[in-house]
């Protein structure tokens, strides 16, 4: 989070709140994005996030967050600043390229046209072939937008928020309906802009993207930020780790109450513990003889995801 | 400017590659007007010239009328969502949209009045006070006086296109349109209309937007009834545009 010659940062929201009817979508964010850098906001799917809720509306807040941070909603309460101003005004000078979620193909256009567009709005943008390219957009460029695989899309959507070649690329999911060699693409052109000194921030909630792919990863749940660092910052505040061991008959009993776990999953005859303490999670089935194929672990980014997001949520067990 | 041109000409082209446009827009009025003055001679020829007229304008009204349909489907797609990303401002979108809906009425007066000249052999004056005979002319100015009485449509349009769903536009610009088409003698002439129906025709916007067209075809100037009538309806349906703007165009 350096600040090159006290700059202001590409992206600043401090305390920011958004609510919508009975839901607080964002409750008083604070984060900070600095000029070149790659970050990743990570949060549960907003479908797991109202099944976890018990069928209440909550998300991770994230797309409401890229939502104040682009200027498409005014928070409620609190600062949203992009390079020092309001978010209009860095969109309005064309800094910005954002790629949005829910977003469904523009009708009856081509994809070029789309693309050149959208390029002319900007001061200083890219060709609408150099767009096209890391994208890898390929042969349709004639296109109809609407006439495209999911992928496709996807790919012209990301071809959107480059062409104006932006200081900041804002990029909700950007992975969606994306196969694996087209994400290994993406990535690579992402890369390639951060390379140029684009500030590059994205939302996702797959763990190993973030972990690849970011400076930073910023957690928010249920509307604030409740981890930022790298990936291995978050799998040491979280500390503990994963005993897993075949159980003997019925020696599935009574798990939840062994010391220092966490949350237990018995798939195939197997136990899998989450805990804060392994050692004295592994002594006291040991000493009943009750456990063969003992294996310890540290735990993982998904681990460590799961014990930042869900504090007061256990896992359901799985037999 | 570049920014509200080039969306002009965008907007423009994906309003001609939308089938529903080309079919209701410009050849369902063509068809019907061929049909209705072909099929029973009924009148004479200032019925020719007034169905004339009058089909160009029911087909100018549903395609300004479509411009607001054409905002719906933009909002449901997140289109005007991601042109609020890029450095145009809402007032050149707003503006651009109002321009595509006044460019994209001409194809239906153009192929209606194309129509009447040669298959429906109506001859026009030349307009106010020049001695008929040179009928290019009177067609264009007629093509001229339609295009300009068309606004007040599409802000109609876009009204119901910037409060309501796709599917309600669509059904609401239907109603508009064939309501105000029936009600404002565009298909059949007013002069059939019982006593009741024909006072109240002379205050819909249709009838009057009609008569700018056949009073030019005519050789007269237009009245100034029409003219006012069609004013009041212009800041009514302006009103109605810019309060369905503030109400939701404002946070797609």
């Amino acid at each position: 989070m350096t600040q090159r010659n006290g700059e202001p940062p590409a992206v600043s929201l401090t305390g920011a709140e958004k609510t919508f009817g009975d839901v607080r979508a964002v409750a008083g964010l604070d984060l900070t994005v600095a000029r070149g850098e790659t970050v990743a906001l990570l949060g549960l799917p907003r479908t797991l996030g109202f099944a976890r809720a018990g069928g209440t509306p909550i998300g991770a807040g994230k797309s409401t967050a890229i939502s104040l941070l682009l200027g498409l909603n005014e928070p409620d309460a609190g600062r949203v600043e992009l390079f020092g101003g309001p978010p209009r005004r860095a969109v309005r000078a064309g800094r910005v390229g954002a790629m949005l979620q829910e977003t469904r193909p523009v009708p009856r256009v081509t994809v070029r046209e789309l693309v050149a567009f959208v390029a002319g709005r900007h001061p200083a943008p890219l060709t609408a072939a150099r767009a096209l390219e890391p994208a890898g957009v390929p042969e349709p460029a004639g296109r109809r937008v609407d006439r495209l695989s999911g992928g496709q899309l996807q790919r012209v959507r990301f071809a959107v928020a480059l062409a104006g070649d932006p200081d900041l690329l804002v990029l909700d999911e950007p992975t969606a309906a994306l196969d694996v060699a087209a994400r290994q693409e993406f990535w690579a052109a992402l890369r390639g802009r951060a390379r140029h000194g684009r500030t590059v921030l994205f939302c996702t909630h797959h763990l190993e993207e973030a972990d690849a792919h970011a400076d930073r990863i910023v957690v928010v749940d249920r509307g604030r930020v409740v981890a930022d660092g790298t990936g291995e910052e978050l799998r040491r505040r979280v500390g503990g780790g994963v005993v897993s061991f075949d159980l003997a008959e019925g020696g599935g009993e009574g798990l939840e109450l062994l010391p220092g776990v966490r949350a237990v999953e018995v798939r195939g005859g197997r136990a899998r513990l989450r805990t804060d303490d392994s050692d004295a999670t592994v002594l006291a089935p040991a000493e009943r003889g009750a456990i063969r194929r003992l294996e310890v672990a540290p735990a993982s980014l998904d681990d460590a995801f799961l014990a930042l997001t869900s504090p007061d949520v256990r896992p359901l067990e799985t037999v | 400017m570049r920014n509200v041109l080039d969306y002009l000409r965008l907007e423009v082209r994906r309003t001609l590659r939308d089938p529903g446009f080309v079919l209701g827009g410009v050849a369902i009025p063509m068809l019907m007007y061929l049909l209705f003055t072909h099929i029973g001679e009924q009148g004479g020829g200032a019925w020719r010239i007034a169905s004339m007229v009058g089909m160009a304008a029911y087909g100018a009204v549903g395609s300004a009328l479509n411009t607001g349909g054409g905002v719906a489907e933009d909002r449901a797609t997140g289109w005007l969502r991601q042109l609020r990303v890029t450095p145009m401002t809402p007032r050149q979108v707003v503006v651009g949209r109002t321009l595509t809906g006044s460019v994209t009425v001409l194809p239906a007066i153009v192929a209606v009045l194309a129509a009447g000249g040669l298959a429906g052999g109506v001859r026009l004056t030349a307009g106010v006070g020049v001695p008929p005979g040179r009928s290019p002319w009177g067609r264009a100015a007629v093509a001229l006086l339609l295009w300009l009485g068309s606004v007040p449509f599409t802000l109609l349009g876009l009204g119901n296109g910037y409060r309501l769903t796709p599917q309600a536009t669509g059904v609401a610009n239907m109603l508009c349109n064939l309501g105000l088409a029936v009600l404002g003698g565009l298909w059949f002439p007013v002069a059939l209309f019982p006593g009741w129906l024909r006072s109240l025709a002379a205050y819909t916007p249709t009838h009057r937007f009609a008569e700018l067209g056949v009073a030019v075809a005519d050789g007269r100037a237009p009245a100034w009834g029409a003219v006012a009538v069609l004013g009041l309806w212009l800041a009514v349906f302006g009103s109605y545009a810019v309060l369905s703007y503030r109400r939701t165009g404002r946070t797609v």
